[in-house]
């Protein structure tokens, strides 16, 4: 699915939008802070959003093999389900302090 | 134990009040302040920082947790700025009080070094812009 389509099918029953939140690097490379992204009813992996969102954005691919990713608050791998209505953060490597 | 993300100016007298406690010998206190690092723009004038805040928080508090159980701090603190921090400010304070000064130490030590590994916190630099000389206006073409 890309950001603004819908797969061949049409936008089945219960599709909905997760929202990407994009902090430094990856901000800077994709160029909003935020996205509304489509995703199934039934959900996509984190790998499979993050797959999406680097042909839709090629510069940010290369920063995401560094980020970690937060599903809802909380930290999770690329097999973690991204659902209809999920927050999914990309947090570029840290520079606090 | 005291966390914070805060968009005001952090306190090293308020941070020092957060570690009192009678029974606990060694006080440290580690303050980062924003450094004037010269950029191809200018020296810097600023960091903007960033927080992702709920985990950020989380990291926080864990990092605390665990100084605790590494080096038995009795209390610590672990606060940062948010937002713009002019040069000379303190963007970031953690401290550990122990009951001796080596587990202090050892303990502001690790509470710093994981910070800057684990929270989710972002910098940005804002330098001086270096302005290109002033051109001429041109008039307008008479009518």
């Amino acid at each position: 699915m890309t950001p603004t389509g819908t797969n061949r099918r049409g936008p089945a029953r219960g599709d909905g939008r997760a929202r990407l939140l994009l902090f430094a690097t990856a901000r800077t490379a994709v160029g909003a802070r935020t996205l509304s992204w489509p995703v199934p009813a039934e959900g996509a992996t984190v790998g499979e959003v993050l797959a999406g969102l680097a042909r839709a954005h090629p510069s940010v691919a290369p920063i995401l093999p560094h980020c970690r990713y937060f599903l809802d608050n909380e930290a999770v791998g690329v097999n973690a389900r991204v659902r209809p209505d999920s927050e999914l953060a990309i947090h570029p490597p840290y520079g606090g302090g | 134990m005291s966390v914070r993300l805060s968009p005001r100016p952090l306190s090293l007298a308020a941070a020092f009040r957060e570690l009192e406690d009678p029974t606990l010998g060694g006080v440290v206190l580690f303050a980062g302040r924003v450094r004037a690092d010269p950029t191809p723009q200018g020296p810097v004038l600023a960091l903007v920082y960033e927080a992702h805040t709920a985990p950020a928080l989380a990291a926080l508090r864990a990092l605390e947790v665990e100084a605790r159980r590494r080096f038995g701090a009795g209390r610590t603190v672990a606060w940062h700025r948010v937002g713009r921090v002019p040069v000379g400010e303190v963007a970031v304070i953690v401290g550990a009080a122990c009951g001796h000064r080596s587990e202090a130490f050892a303990a502001t030590r690790f509470l710093i070094d994981r910070l800057k590994r684990t929270v989710p916190v972002w910098k940005e630099e804002r330098a001086r812009s270096v302005r290109p000389p002033r051109r001429p206006r041109r008039r307008p073409p008479a009518r």
